[in-house]
């Protein structure tokens, strides 16, 4: 059976074929349950994870102990603590399973590794990678100017099916609004849009 | 006289899917990366395969291309293809597929139903001829040309016929329109029997030994499955098959001498082009084909 990982990288990276049983069966597989932590705060990031099925979130407790949410990661997307992962740094973050989850696990070696063995692997490492770095600029443009309306229909742009899998309290603390103006907001697109 | 360059064994086969066990010659191939051969950017060549029967027919899977041709001719075994613009077809045994994938396609290879149910020997080439600049975006298009309508040349004395893909052979001209100057032949040689060719001295050319054995201007013998990739010194060479009948794709272009950037199926001029390219099969711009 085709792993959700070799896939990806056939259907999506379009590693050749000849290079494709060399990446695939390089990387090892977890499965967590809902809750499980892969990362926790002080620890040393030495992993990325792709998401066969399920849903992972990376995420800071503050002073008061309030949750800052700055990624989900729902199935085919890739998530790391990138500080911790590339500069050796302990984590500020936690990454844990929202729901029964299953990864696949590689380190920078691997990507090193796959870079070399397949130019389209190296492309399409490069290519996601930047456009990682192009949301994050739009989500700091965003959080800094943009009304929580414009921040929440952002969010379902980018993650469509996550507000039926997810609490709210979860989508108000990544668009940085308390619940009650996430609500207000919600209810403001819902007169306006009575579909 | 054109001389031989050098004789490239094929490499070890890996399967395509589940349905294409082949040898790469270009761009894989000692010295036959895809400016070597150029307008000739990709050559997959599976060599005679017997595969046994099978109720699920083995193939490619949905795949995309843009920017260049691809050329599918069939020796042993039949082809069923499909793709996004509502486009299929069976490339049967003499058959040869032209499809100009240009802007942009999604398409689907699988060994034919009645084939697969029965197995059989199978043996096919998939050629990618790059194409110019100015026409990578335009539409699609394909041309299925059966084997009763390629052009044949009879050689004199019985020698054997050449099979005129594209191209021109002794003023006859090839079956298939082509964007840039490529000469693409089948040469059926009778055993012993010879044929001489001439294409300007620039023109990137090799041949690929497909059944019995050649030499090539009387030299050093060719087996079956081997790749000849000939100088650009001079314009004449001939081909002659030894021991039994033989089988040849000859190929020669003109190259386009412009920049290639490559992604898999992607091959554009630019990285912003494999971007834009990338981009848009992601975002379904590629339309849209069940696997």
């Amino acid at each position: 059976m085709e792993s959700t990982f070799y896939n990806y990288l056939k259907k999506k990276v379009l590693v050749k074929s000849e290079h494709l049983p060399l990446l695939a069966d390089e990387v090892s597989k977890r499965v967590l349950s809902k809750g499980e932590l892969l990362l926790s705060e002080g620890q040393v990031c030495k992993n990325m994870f792709f998401v066969e099925k399920g849903l992972l979130r990376l995420y800071s407790i503050d002073e008061d102990g309030r949750e800052h949410i700055i990624q989900f990661a729902p199935e085919n997307w890739f998530l790391s603590e990138r500080d911790s992962l590339y500069f050796g740094t302990p984590s500020g973050f936690f990454i844990d399973a929202l729901e029964d989850t299953e990864v696949v696990v590689f380190d920078q070696e691997f990507v090193d590794r796959a870079s070399e063995i397949s130019p389209e692997y190296r492309t399409y490492n490069e290519y996601i990678l930047q456009n990682h770095i192009r949301h994050m600029q739009k989500r700091i443009n965003l959080l800094i100017g943009a009304t929580a309306e414009k921040r929440y229909l952002d969010f379902i742009k980018l993650y469509p099916d996550l507000t039926m899998r997810i609490p709210q309290w979860m989508v108000a603390s990544y668009l940085g609004i308390t619940p009650e103006s996430l609500s207000r907001v919600r209810r403001g697109l819902s007169q306006k849009n009575p579909e | 006289m054109r001389t031989v360059e050098i004789i490239v064994p094929p490499r070890e086969p890996h399967f395509v899917g589940d349905g294409f066990r082949v040898h790469n010659f270009i761009p894989g191939g000692y010295r036959l990366d895809m400016k070597r051969m150029d307008p000739f950017i990709m050559l997959d060549y599976n060599s005679r395969h017997y595969f046994p029967p099978s109720e699920k027919p083995r193939g490619v899977g949905v795949h995309p291309h843009r920017g260049f041709e691809t050329v599918t001719v069939a020796y042993k075994g039949r082809v069923a293809h499909y793709d996004s613009s509502g486009g299929g077809g069976v490339i049967d045994e003499g058959d040869v597929q032209w499809m100009t994938a240009a802007s942009g396609i999604l398409h689907k290879e699988y060994h034919e139903e009645s084939f697969s149910k029965e197995g059989g020997d199978f043996q096919m080439i998939q050629l990618w001829v790059n194409l110019p600049a100015k026409y990578k975006m335009s539409e699609p298009k394909y041309q299925a040309i059966s084997n009763g309508e390629i052009t044949k040349y009879a050689l004199p004395d019985g020698a054997g016929t050449i099979e005129i893909i594209a191209g021109e052979y002794r003023g006859v001209k090839g079956t298939a329109s082509t964007f840039s100057p490529v000469h693409m032949m089948n040469a059926k040689l009778e055993k012993g029997g010879s044929a001489e060719f001439s294409f300007p001295a620039h023109f990137n050319t090799g041949l690929l030994v497909v059944e019995g054995s050649i030499k090539v201007n009387g030299g050093e013998e060719v087996p079956t499955d081997h790749f000849v990739l000939l100088e650009n010194n001079d314009t004449d060479f001939s081909i002659q098959a030894v021991g039994e009948n033989a089988l040849v794709m000859v190929l020669s272009g003109d190259p386009l001498n412009e920049p290639i950037a490559a992604h898999g199926p992607f091959v554009m001029n630019s990285r912003e082009e494999i971007i834009e390219a990338i981009e848009d099969f992601n975002t379904g711009k590629f339309g849209h084909l069940e696997d």
